[in-house]
């Protein structure tokens, strides 16, 4: 592995030739905005809000997807770069929703983040708006198509878990939309409610519709547990107020394992006092259950049962 | 006292509002307006329950406990009257919560999210917007006002000034200095008291940083610009003091002035001294606590024993706390054994 030397914003950074400028930027403590970008992720250049002004180079380029050269001298932050930006951010409030009062996500929302440091605000128009496809089929995942950005981190996460693959993009130009399955409902389609989608969302367009209305991302305090439901130990967050646990909600896939529905249920048994109702998928429709059933215990317990009382009766 | 609230049975105090007897049985009713160092004013109406046996919903903090009263205060017809009435403030307010400063420490924001309120349903006329920017040290916009009246109170009752009032009647009403000649002009003394109870973002402190209140956390300290020892809360970005609130379960109760709410910009200035400095060949040279007392004590023998006891005279600081100001008198009559001892505060 060769190194490389190259500037940026005045900092000289030594850093392996096989990063992109992103990554060495960040490596050196500079915070390029990205809406997209996530390193677990492959590089997809969506956004653009990573664009960085490189010396010798006319265009403004993606830093996630440039790789550093010997010698590079990169602008990260010029008055060029913050105009460019606040049109992005700005063409994606056009088409927003003006909701922030009331939406889950405000307060960890990407979108509000750079809409703030840029000095972006709503504003009225009357061009197109995106349509209003509120999907509220599914009990675990609320989807809200007019908050997309089209970032495609929900499509890139759960491609990469083989035996998933629902996400994808239909449609073309100001028509496309992110879609489960053959844009079919969240309950229609093959999707296991693994929330790894909600987990990278950097908007409010797909959240826990088990944490809604409970808590908002500035109230109380989030603790970060590994999940015991098998011995890998993806991430969870719990949020507690006061003295009391509110809700759960899924971090990140981690040691190999993607995230599941069962290690989200278990995590919620573990930390709620009282979590929400256990829904499974029967034939494709949500059906409220039982704790054994939603975690699979139901054959188990009831041996554990039967044994149990064999036992009593012979002593 | 007996009564029943939410369907179980309590005995509380006799005299007290319902909203301070449900508080104190730690029953959360949502309010705007209410603050209890003031005189209660029924402004905001949020506070609103329901009493069997009377025909109107009644807001509670305006309300004393009766004898074997029967209170609910998250029945249907409540929540429904709350979110009305959350309705009403939002459809006149600005939909700014994106950008806006207050963002995060909203209470208005906080309650239309846990009553369900996501947009206001009468949107036709908008307040006239009146923006006074004046005070060197806070804002007041009057779009995002909601006319909970805490500013003039807190003003009135508790700091005394009576810089603000209400003026005009009905949908013109507006919160305003004497003629709306501009809060520069007014007697305001730029405490920032109203700043820190303003529930909303109309009254706002013009800070030098940018800041949201979810990337902040907040730090107790003392107060260091007098004696009195004010309680506050230092809102702290990363490394940096961005905002100060005062605390209200200290002895100053809420109340702060205007160095300790808003001269804050020193704690992280480049040109602050850190260390004690000791001049060296006529220049000040950076050095440690230890150094400074010890020459300090070096110089205060060799003066005594050259010069006698009242070659010493001492004056002290407004600033030192009562405990201070003592130990330093002593020091100078029991150990330095002279009289000549004063405080700026005398002067």
């Amino acid at each position: 592995m060769s190194t490389v030397k190259l500037t940026i914003d005045g900092n000289v950074a030594v850093v392996s030739s096989e990063l992109t400028v992103l990554q060495a930027a960040r490596s050196i403590g500079i915070n390029i905005p990205a809406l997209c970008y996530d390193e677990s992720l492959e590089i997809f250049g969506a956004c653009r809000m990573c664009i960085v002004e490189i010396e010798g180079s006319n265009k403004l380029q993606t830093s996630c997807s440039t790789l550093v050269k010997n010698g590079m001298v990169v602008h990260t932050e010029t008055d060029r770069l913050i105009r460019t930006r606040k049109d992005i951010v700005q063409m994606l409030l056009d088409s927003h929703p003006n909701d922030c009062l009331t939406c889950q996500k405000a307060g960890e929302c990407s979108l509000q983040e750079y809409a703030y440091r840029y000095n972006a605000d709503f504003k009225k128009h009357d061009g197109a708006m995106r349509p209003q496809l509120m999907d509220t089929s599914s009990p675990y995942i609320l989807r809200d198509n007019s908050k997309c950005i089209l970032c495609g981190k929900c499509v890139l996460t759960c491609s990469q878990v083989s035996d998933r693959q629902v996400l994808s993009f239909a449609e073309r130009g100001y028509d496309t939309k992110i879609v489960f399955g053959a844009d079919q409902t969240i309950e229609d389609s093959p999707c296991v409610s693994c929330y790894r989608c909600v987990a990278v969302c950097p908007v409010g367009a797909l959240v826990d519709n088990r944490q809604l209305g409970k808590l908002r991302a500035w109230d109380g305090e989030s603790t970060v547990v590994m999940c015991k439901a098998c011995e890998y130990g993806c991430e969870f967050e719990v949020h507690s107020k006061g003295n009391e646990n509110i809700s759960v909600t899924a971090k990140a896939p981690s040691n190999g394992r993607p995230l599941c529905l069962k290690g989200k249920l278990t995590t919620e048994l573990n930390y709620l006092e009282t979590p929400d109702k256990p829904y499974i998928k029967v034939e494709q429709k949500f059906e409220q259950t039982t704790w054994d059933k939603a975690l699979g215990l139901a054959e188990i317990l009831e041996k554990i049962n039967k044994l149990d009382q064999n036992n009593g009766e012979e002593e | 006292m007996h009564v029943t609230i939410n369907g179980k049975s309590y005995d509380v105090e006799k005299n007290t509002t319902i909203l301070n007897a449900c508080r104190n049985l730690g029953i959360d009713i949502p309010t705007l307006c209410h603050d209890d160092r003031l005189s209660p004013s029924g402004a905001c109406r949020l506070c609103l329950v329901e009493v069997e046996g009377w025909k109107n919903l009644h807001t509670s903090c305006t309300a004393l406990v009766k004898e074997n009263m029967v209170i609910s205060t998250h029945s249907k017809k409540v929540i429904k009257g709350r979110q009305e009435i959350l309705d009403l403030l939002i459809s006149n307010h600005p939909l700014e919560c994106l950008g806006c400063e207050k963002s995060g420490d909203c209470k208005l924001q906080d309650y239309c999210y846990e009553y369900g309120v996501t947009e206001g349903t009468y949107r036709w006329e908008m307040k006239t917007p009146y923006i006074d920017t004046t005070n060197p040290f806070y804002s007041f916009d009057s779009r995002k006002c909601i006319l909970c009246g805490l500013c003039v109170r807190v003003c009135d009752e508790l700091q005394g000034t009576t810089a603000i009032g209400f003026e005009n009647r009905g949908f013109e009403t507006n919160v305003s200095t004497p003629f709306n000649d501009g809060l520069i002009n007014s007697t305001c003394v730029s405490c920032g008291n109203c700043v820190s109870v303003c529930p909303v973002g109309a009254l706002e402190p013009k800070s030098k940083e940018r800041f949201r209140y979810w990337e902040t956390k907040e730090v107790r300290t003392t107060c260091s610009y007098c004696g009195v020892g004010c309680q506050m809360d230092l809102v702290v970005k990363g490394n940096k003091v961005v905002d100060v609130k005062p605390a209200f379960d200290a002895l100053n109760e809420g109340l702060l002035c205007v160095k300790g709410k808003f001269s804050y910009n020193f704690l992280s200035h480049p040109e602050r001294l850190k260390t004690p400095m000791i001049k060296k060949d006529g220049v000040f040279i950076e050095s440690t606590w230890d150094e400074a007392y010890a020459l300090i004590v070096g110089k205060m023998k060799e003066v005594k024993e050259n010069y006698g006891s009242e070659a010493f005279a001492g004056l002290t600081s407004a600033r030192c706390t009562n405990e201070e100001n003592y130990l330093f008198q002593k020091m100078f009559r029991a150990v330095l054994g002279t009289n000549n001892i004063d405080h700026c505060a005398r002067l």
